[in-house]
């Protein structure tokens, strides 16, 4: 019951007029930019925070802005993929397997409000969810000492995409280079400077968010501009702007089979989005293709992968919350965004600030109803959004990218970083190693050695300390099984591929 | 080749990462000190770039001729935005930028021009006059 009295505090603090204004014009925001193709929620959120800081609201303002712009995005992120066949990022990929066929078939606005629904009940979920677990994880994390931590952050690298079958040692390479890339700075305990250069530009550090602009949005520059002679799938008209009830039904128990598949998957730290689609599809196409029709427009194909989705990106928000961890690229994101508003994820925050906690937690329920509602009826102004051509949009992303960093710092030397980490961001994209475990390194590498200074200043250097508690016992078994379990699925994947002809 | 040359680099990059670590002294804080977690980075990075090196995955598809090109003319405006902002202000240089740019992404001259003096104009009032970041709006020898 005591829940249901902060949830009642928390819609206190959401239902302000202000933050009713911000969410509202959150949703919106979200979902014009998750529709933009090629722009997907990482981007969205990323180039947003600079222009939020920029509004002085208060943190908790700020924090209702940009989830309610998360949301927004990844409800938008599912038109590109049904009427254009690009996802806008990863976990929408699922998405246009089916999305894309259905629409193809003349049927593109009940593909796009079976996703709308599908959208809003795994979003839906995950905040219950949330709601429910979240209180229930900060009481136990507030028992993690500095050595449980560095376990946690250890299992959080370990694991983050580690399943998605991506090459695993890319990925664990990609969370180093993170951890590398923050250390350079004033060393936070002794005041040394690290990998400086002599250059006092170099003495606080990379700014994670100049590092999250660079690598996402102008890397998407770089990747537009070497495939634009290809030219793309051709965008889908919508047909009948009202779908018709029994086809929102079709998609049937789909939608919650794939919200919660979604939300255990979001809730693992390092899993995230991806994997709840990925998971959900696969689970729902053992389960339901009797025929063989999944690929070729199945109702129960869309709905599945993007209760999923948006039920992974809520759970994901758990760890981030709880715990420091985020699960996922936007939660990432959204940590960076916290801890430059000097909000301290965690178990304290629960209890130390339970209105921010707790108005974002409302907040979300409220961006929920307000998305489902702006989606089915104003679905055909964001499908314009659609053929807004490249060559104005991706001017304009990189402008707003520049003036956002640009505000931060007032420092020409952070553009250049920015362009820097766009070119890095580039490379590693096109060699296969994806950039979340990257983002995740930089943001969490201070923390980490953090913890582990503070463990062996209590045990006065004697590293056995780290395996002692049972809480880091337990941390470790569960990354030993899912590196374990990475590297199998690795072999196997590229076994398959040397075999087949 | 790509990921053997990125292992290499890679391998290089931990060598010296960890060597420079090593020499960090703090003569007070904690037991660690500064110099043993950068250290400790540097070790399984050196392994990691070992199996880049010895079992690399297929080549990527590099772009080549006017990809390519697109991708460094691209690169250089953006540098020189960055390097140039303060000095010729920020209408002229974003109307550059971004007619320049618009035209790389496969418009015409003449309306990637017009998108450039709409995003310049547009962006200067949203960011200088409604959200409050001044920004320095005309070139260093007009202002």
């Amino acid at each position: 019951m005591e829940t249901l009295n902060l949830l009642a505090d928390g819609f206190a603090v959401a239902l302000t007029p202000t933050n009713l204004m911000l969410a509202l014009l959150g949703c919106f925001l979200g979902t014009l930019i998750g529709s933009l193709p090629g722009l997907g929620p990482v981007n969205g959120v990323a180039i947003l925070i600079p222009v939020a800081f920029s509004l002085e609201l208060d943190p908790t303002s700020a924090l209702i802005l940009l989830s309610c712009i998360y949301y927004g995005c990844m409800y938008g992120g599912r038109i590109s993929s049904i009427l254009l066949n690009i996802p806008g990022d990863e976990p929408a990929i699922m998405t246009t397997l089916d999305g894309y066929p259905m629409a193809k078939a003349g049927k593109a606005s009940e593909a796009l409000a079976i996703s709308a629904v599908a959208s809003f009940i795994g979003a839906t979920f995950a905040t219950i969810g949330l709601t429910l677990f979240a209180p229930m994880l900060a009481s136990v994390a507030i028992h993690f000492g500095p050595s449980d931590y560095f376990a946690l952050y250890v299992m959080a690298f370990a694991t983050i995409g580690g399943i998605t079958g991506a090459n695993p040692f890319k990925t664990l390479i990609a969370a180093f280079l993170g951890l590398m890339i923050a250390s350079v700075g004033l060393d936070p305990g002794t005041g040394v400077a690290r990998f400086t250069f002599d250059s006092f530009h170099l003495y606080d550090g990379f700014d994670p968010i100049v590092a999250i602009v660079g690598l996402f949005a102008i890397s998407e520059v770089l990747m537009y501009l070497e495939k634009m002679d290809q030219l793309p799938d051709k965008m889908v008209p919508l047909g009948r702007a009202i779908p018709k009830m029994k086809d929102i039904l079709s998609g049937g128990w789909a939608y919650m089979r794939g919200s919660v598949i979604g939300f255990v998957s979001g809730v693992l730290p390092g899993a995230g989005a991806s994997l709840g689609a990925f998971l959900s599809y696969i689970g729902e196409q053992r389960w339901s293709d009797k025929d063989g029709s999944f690929g070729k427009g199945n109702p129960k194909g869309v709905a599945a992968p993007e209760a999923g989705n948006n039920s992974a990106s809520g759970g994901a928000l758990i760890p981030m919350l709880t715990l420091g961890v985020p699960g996922s690229g936007t939660t990432a994101v959204m940590l960076a965004l916290l801890i430059s508003l000097n909000i301290q994820p965690g178990p304290l925050l629960f209890e130390r600030q339970p209105d921010i906690v707790w108005g974002l937690i409302a907040a979300l329920y409220i961006a929920n109803v307000v998305l489902l509602l702006l989606n089915i009826p104003l679905i055909s102004l964001f499908t314009r959004m659609l053929s807004m051509p490249q060559w104005i949009l991706m001017p304009f992303v990189v402008m707003v990218s520049f003036m956002g960093i640009y505000s931060i710092s007032h420092s020409t030397f952070d553009l250049l970083v920015m362009v820097g980490f766009g070119v890095l961001g580039y490379i590693l994209r096109k060699i296969g190693v994806s950039l979340v475990p990257i983002i995740l390194g930089l943001l969490l590498g201070a923390d980490m050695e953090n913890n582990l200074r503070r463990s062996l200043s209590i045990s006065d250097g004697n590293f056995a300390i780290l395996f002692q508690s049972p809480i880091a016992l337990t941390l470790y078994a569960i990354t030993a099984i899912m590196l374990c379990l990475s590297f199998y699925l690795a072999f196997r994947k590229r076994r398959g591929a040397e075999s087949a002809p | 080749m790509t990921d053997r040359i990125v292992g290499l680099v890679l391998l290089a990059a931990a060598i010296w990462y960890g060597l420079t670590a090593g020499t960090y002294e703090a003569s007070f804080g904690d037991p660690l000190g500064p110099a043993a977690f950068p250290v400790m980075l540097s070790v399984p990075v050196a392994v990691l770039s070992l199996f880049l090196l010895l079992r690399p995955d297929a080549n990527p598809d590099w772009p080549r001729g006017a990809a390519l090109l697109r991708q460094l003319a691209a690169i250089c405006i953006l540098v020189s935005y960055a390097l140039l902002l303060e000095r010729l202000g920020f209408l002229l240089i974003t109307f550059v930028a971004v007619a320049l740019l618009g035209r790389l992404l496969g418009s015409q001259w003449h309306k990637s021009a017009v998108s450039g003096a709409v995003v310049s104009l547009v962006l200067f009032l949203t960011f200088d006059r409604v959200l409050g970041l001044p920004l320095p709006a005309l070139p260093e020898f007009m202002s």
